[in-house]
């Protein structure tokens, strides 16, 4: 206990932000300074204490997303056998059959049990599409997933950051152009998006290929595909918090002691613009869910998209619902994080 | 795009230079698309690569690239020597005996012999294998015996006309008994499977590719094949490309060699390429059709069946939606189907005043607000209720422009709803819907009719029933005289099309093959008009 309590203090201690440490030469401390300042050691405590609230709360949010899941898949219209059945042809020995197999004979109840029992040994169970085990399924395709999924997120906030930066407190003449372009990012479908870089890009220009998850040249179109759309909601939002940020009392003062406007952006605009840049993550990593479903249907990619895909169109309750417990693991796992680091990010918030 | 093509062409040169020396140093570089080594765009990723849970017509390319069968079709339909060197069937139907080559070797170094068969047999009638297997096409299966090391004796229950073309179908694709017994995941298919086929599957990546590499000791293509010996191919990649705008793209751009599955949108731009082939052939099995309810109203009443056939102008709805690419539909078989009646040709459809007359007599005089016709204050409504993962081919488009046809031209209401597969389903079971819309791809179009018509047949959503005609089917099946089938099936396509008019036949699905001209030996499969195994393609000039 001791030892996690002082690495979580170092943690914090170290952290560059802290208010106690900006050093004297800077012109400005970045944010308003909070009395009653916790000690490092106190905050390391309270940190791992919302860490384990967190983590309880995260496994609450995950049992219930496995259970909706699985009520939904009760309330569902056609049942199970259905499903399983497809287009193929229907008779009672074929129905027999497939009772027999996947044990649907039995109460929902103990169904339903059973599946949790499976689920905390870490058993997904198995497609029924795909006659494979889920978990096998869903460990093929995560790692293109999560490559796809970083890469669209860096290179939109990248792109974000530098549209904000660029056009921020700039003319209305440049503002309503770059404006203009954000919001055709965001309202223009994803598949057109992908469709056309890959016409200029891939079929055109030749630069990259169309299909697969081969290196990083694989990677650009259909990460700039996911990232376009976002940086242009993420674009807009940073820069109206840097205007606004220009107009606190704090940059008026920094203006006066000689700071560059360059400079006043970059180090303490910035950081003011980047709270509700940061709530948005949220939104982002949704995005990404979503969206990544028709990226890589549309590029040829593997990942947990194209399965989805196939899984709810089939009816493939297995696999839809560990996808269900995937993306909530995923939620639980960000808004961890989005919290940790708007302590980073606002001091204010270390206090409470 | 000039420079893309330019890069390899480069490299291609620069080798044969350097290879100059060697003899045969210029053949290596012959094409420009590298070598022997072949790059397909395929639209469907297969469900599973275990031939005998095949189930996708469009994955059927893939099946016999890795396995083989017991008997083929050739170019006319009729069964050929494959594994099986010969074969004898008994005077009453029940018996076959084949005997089999005895110089093939599955994948993983297992012998092929009558005591694989026997496996293959024994799996796929074991419980929970494949339930619609055993059930249907082996229902009169009873036994398969070893009855020497490369003799097998199977035997029936009772005689069966199409149990050759079960053995022919990729279900009847042989698997290596090891595989049967050690395979991980044996119901998914993939590289621990294996067969006897001209290419083994050694990579396969789920949402992206399937990979082949030549089986180098492949000596038992079946009967008829263009060649002997091992596939042309050293390796080839089919990658799953399921937009269609996606594989010509790449197709356009060299980055595939072949595509298959070209959009009625994208036929003018590829046959104008003359860097570029496209073959087209109609698929066999059943036309893709409207199968009427008949066991509630409105379409009980034969007259109502009929009026709406005569409603649509079925020629100009299809060249709208497909822009002359399809085939007009005439009988429940298609026209690539040996047993397909054209004596039916025009004999309906079409008639906008015939239509408005039946309904009148019909009963359904009355009009409403929106111009619908009505009866007993009753609106003409029918609803066609489709599952949205096998809504393929337009088929949305195609059942708005029937819709909007038969509300202009006679009043009729036709609703279409494209649903979850669970809610399809149900509405089946509930008996919710008027239209029923299918296209079965069986290479024997009587396993198709045997699944749609008799009384209690696993898809007889028309819920139409006719002892006539259930006689002639369970006769056609019965017997494997080809001529008595046809006469038998004549029969039937007559009784459903002309004289009850439960079925709306529109189009023969297609399929189709786009590829850059240096690819040779692509076609489809005689069987069934799909694409057929790469075994014969070859890259040169």
């Amino acid at each position: 206990m001791s030892a996690t309590s002082a690495g979580g203090s170092a943690a914090t201690g170290g952290t560059p932000v802290a208010a106690g440490r900006t050093p004297p030469a800077r012109p400005a401390p970045p944010l308003p300074e909070t009395s009653g300042r916790p000690s490092a050691r106190t905050a390391g405590r309270g940190l791992l204490r919302a860490m384990a609230r967190r983590i309880g709360s995260g496994i609450v949010v995950i049992w219930a997303a496995a259970t909706t899941a699985y009520l939904a898949l009760l309330a569902a219209p056609g049942d199970t056998v259905d499903i399983l059945i497809g287009d193929g042809p229907d008779t009672p020995e074929i129905r027999a059959g497939i009772i027999r197999e996947w044990g649907l004979d039995r109460p929902e109840i103990v169904q339903y049990l059973s599946y949790l029992g499976r689920l905390l040994q870490g058993d997904l169970g198995r497609s029924y599409q795909l006659q494979r085990g889920v978990g096998d399924i869903l460990a093929e395709q995560i790692g293109p997933s999560a490559r796809l999924a970083v890469a669209a997120a860096a290179t939109a906030i990248v792109l974000a950051v530098l549209i904000a930066l660029v056009t921020a407190g700039r003319g209305p003449w440049a503002r309503r152009a770059v404006s203009g372009v954000e919001l055709l990012a965001v309202s223009v479908p994803t598949f057109v998006i992908g469709i056309v870089l890959l016409s200029v890009f891939s079929f055109s220009l030749g630069w990259f290929p169309v299909s697969g998850d081969e290196g990083w040249k694989s990677l650009v179109l259909p990460a700039l595909t996911l990232a376009l759309p976002a940086a242009g909601v993420l674009g807009q939002v940073l820069r109206e918090g840097l205007e606004k940020a220009l107009e606190q009392p704090f940059a008026t003062t920094a203006r006066a002691r000689g700071l560059t406007e360059r400079a006043l952006v970059a180090r303490h605009a910035l950081r003011h613009a980047m709270l509700p840049g940061a709530t948005l993550v949220g939104w982002f990593v949704a995005q990404l869910l979503t969206q990544a479903i028709i990226t890589e249907a549309v590029f040829g990619r593997p990942g947990v998209g194209r399965v989805v895909l196939q899984a709810v169109t089939g009816g493939d309750m297995p696999v839809v619902m560990a996808v269900v417990i995937l993306s909530a693991v995923v939620f639980v796992t960000v808004s961890t994080v989005l919290d940790l680091l708007y302590r980073v990010i606002d001091p204010r918030l270390r206090s409470s | 795009m000039r420079t893309r093509r330019l890069f390899p062409l480069l490299v291609a040169l620069a080798l044969a230079a350097s290879a100059c020396g060697s003899p045969g140093g210029g053949s290596a570089a012959s094409s420009s698309g590298g070598g022997d080594r072949l790059t397909w765009a395929i639209e469907t990723e297969p469900i599973t690569f275990n031939p005998h849970l095949w189930g996708q017509n469009k994955a059927r390319l893939l099946v016999f690239n890795q396995f083989d069968a017991l008997v083929a079709r050739n170019a006319n339909g009729e069964f050929v020597p494959w594994l099986a060197k010969s074969w004898e069937v008994s005077e009453d139907g029940r018996v076959y005996t084949f005997e089999l080559r005895d110089d093939v070797t599955f994948h993983d170094g297992e012998k092929f012999d009558a005591n694989a068969v026997k496996a293959n047999f024994d799996k796929l009638v074991e419980p929970g294998y494949n339930p619609a297997v055993a059930s249907i096409q082996l229902a009169r299966f009873k036994s398969a015996e070893v009855a020497g090391p490369y003799t097998i004796k199977i035997t029936l229950k009772e005689p069966d006309g199409l149990f050759l073309d079960f053995l022919a179908s990729p279900l009847g694709g042989q698997v290596s008994p090891k595989s049967l017994k050690e395979a991980k995941d044996l119901k998914a298919g993939g590289p621990d499977v294996v067969g006897t086929g001209p290419f083994i599957l050694d990579r396969y990546v789920q949402g992206q590719e399937v990979h082949y590499r030549r089986n180098p000791d492949y000596n038992w293509a079946p009967q008829g094949a263009a060649h002997q010996g091992p596939a042309h191919l050293s390796e080839i990649t089919y990658r799953f490309l399921p937009e269609a705008a996606v594989r010509v793209g790449a197709l356009t751009s060299g980055q595939v060699d072949v595509i298959e599955g070209v959009p009625a949108t994208e036929v003018r731009l590829i046959e104008k390429d003359p860097g570029l082939t496209l073959q087209t052939a109609l698929n066999s099995g059943t036309a893709f059709s409207y199968y009427f309810n008949v066991s509630r109203p409105p379409f009980d009443d034969k007259r109502v069946r009929e009026a709406f056939r005569e409603a649509v102008d079925l020629d100009a709805v299809l060249r709208s939606v497909y822009q002359g690419t399809a085939t007009r539909a005439w009988s429940i078989i298609g026209q690539a189907s040996p047993f397909y009646d054209p004596s039916l040709e025009r004999t309906y459809g079409g008639d906008i005043a015939k239509a408005n007359r039946l309904l009148d007599e019909a009963g359904w005089t009355g009009r409403d607000a929106e111009g619908y016709r009505t009866k007993d204050g009753r609106r003409l409504t029918v609803r066609t209720v489709a599952s949205a993962p096998f809504v393929r081919d337009r088929r949305d488009i195609l059942a708005q422009a029937i819709q909007a046809q038969v509300k202009q031209n006679a009043g009729i209401d036709f609703q279409v709803k494209i649903v979850d597969q669970g809610t399809a389903q149900q509405a089946a079971e509930e008996n919710e819907y008027e239209i029923f819309e299918n296209s079965r791809g069986d290479s024997d179009a009587g396993a198709a009719l045997n699944l749609i018509l008799p009384k209690n047949a696993p898809i007889n959503r028309t819920r139409f029933t006719d002892p006539e005609i259930d006689k002639w089917l369970a006769e056609a099946s019965a017997t494997s005289d080809q001529a008595r089938r046809k006469e038998l099936y004549t029969k039937v396509q007559r009784a459903v099309v002309s004289e009850h008019a439960i079925v709306f036949p529109i189009y023969v699905p297609a399929d189709q093959i786009a590829a850059r001209s240096g690819v040779h030996g692509l076609g489809f499969d005689p069987g069934s008009g799909t694409p057929k195994s790469a075994y014969e393609v070859r890259i040169g000039t």
